[in-house]
């Protein structure tokens, strides 16, 4: 019931079924992007993680 | 990562591992969307198989040593990537010998397959990798006939059935 829900988001409007269905395609492009843009993510990802996240035992994958 | 990936494929041509290929997580997000995770896992086929349960990696140390790698923890740091050097079992080195040859920044690799993937992390069985498996089978393109084969031939045909009814709640 809670799914067929509408969730209006400016001019877009849908259900929370829906917006899962969004995310999970969304996922699927991601899952599509070439290796060396995700290894660029994961960077990111690592600096997040040690300087928000305060995990100083995370190595940031740079070049020397 | 090129750096990293061209040190290890300088390891295959001067003859200190007969092959390799990225698996564990790296490997995993060839095939999924990006995550995080903390260093690179390549499972090498050493050049010389096991002699009475001994297997010596201490060549390839060597080599990265005169390189200017060393050990950060229980990781090699090669060219500023955290690395983990596996030497293969049975499941890892069919995995290694059938994985895909990708370019990374136009250099050559290996990255294991979506399905040996997946049969290797059910076999691990910790949650995170369970997480995995979630991943590749719902983002990857999984041949369903060849893991099918890979896990009937390791017998974790059954594992599988149990891991995908706890996961559809059943």
């Amino acid at each position: 019931m809670e799914d067929k829900r509408k969730i209006i988001i400016g001019d877009k409007t849908m259900t929370r079924k829906e917006l899962f269905e969004e995310k999970e395609k969304f996922r699927k492009v991601q899952a599509g992007m070439p290796f060396e843009e995700k290894i660029k993510a994961l960077v990111e990802l690592q600096k997040i993680a040690y300087s928000w996240g305060g995990k100083r035992d995370v190595v940031i994958w740079t070049r020397k | 990562m090129k750096k990293t990936i061209e040190v290890i494929n300088e390891l295959k041509k001067v003859g200190l591992l007969k092959d390799y290929a990225i698996g564990g997580a790296i490997g995993v997000l060839k095939w999924v969307e990006p995550f995080f995770t903390r260093d690179l896992d390549i499972f090498i086929i050493p050049i010389k198989e096991a002699e009475k349960e001994v297997i010596n990696l201490s060549p390839i140390y060597e080599y990265l040593k005169k390189r200017g790698c060393s050990w950060k923890g229980q990781w090699l740091m090669v060219e500023g990537t955290p690395v983990d050097f596996i030497p293969v079992d049975a499941l890892e080195k069919e995995a290694v010998e059938n994985a895909q040859t990708v370019e990374f920044e136009g250099v050559k690799t290996k990255v294991i397959t979506p399905e040996y993937l997946i049969v290797l992390l059910l076999k691990t069985g910790r949650d995170k990798d369970y997480r995995k498996i979630e991943m590749l089978l719902k983002q990857a393109e999984v041949n369903q006939d060849r893991l099918n084969k890979i896990l009937a031939q390791y017998g974790l045909s059954e594992k599988f059935i149990k891991f995908k009814e706890v996961r559809d709640g059943r």
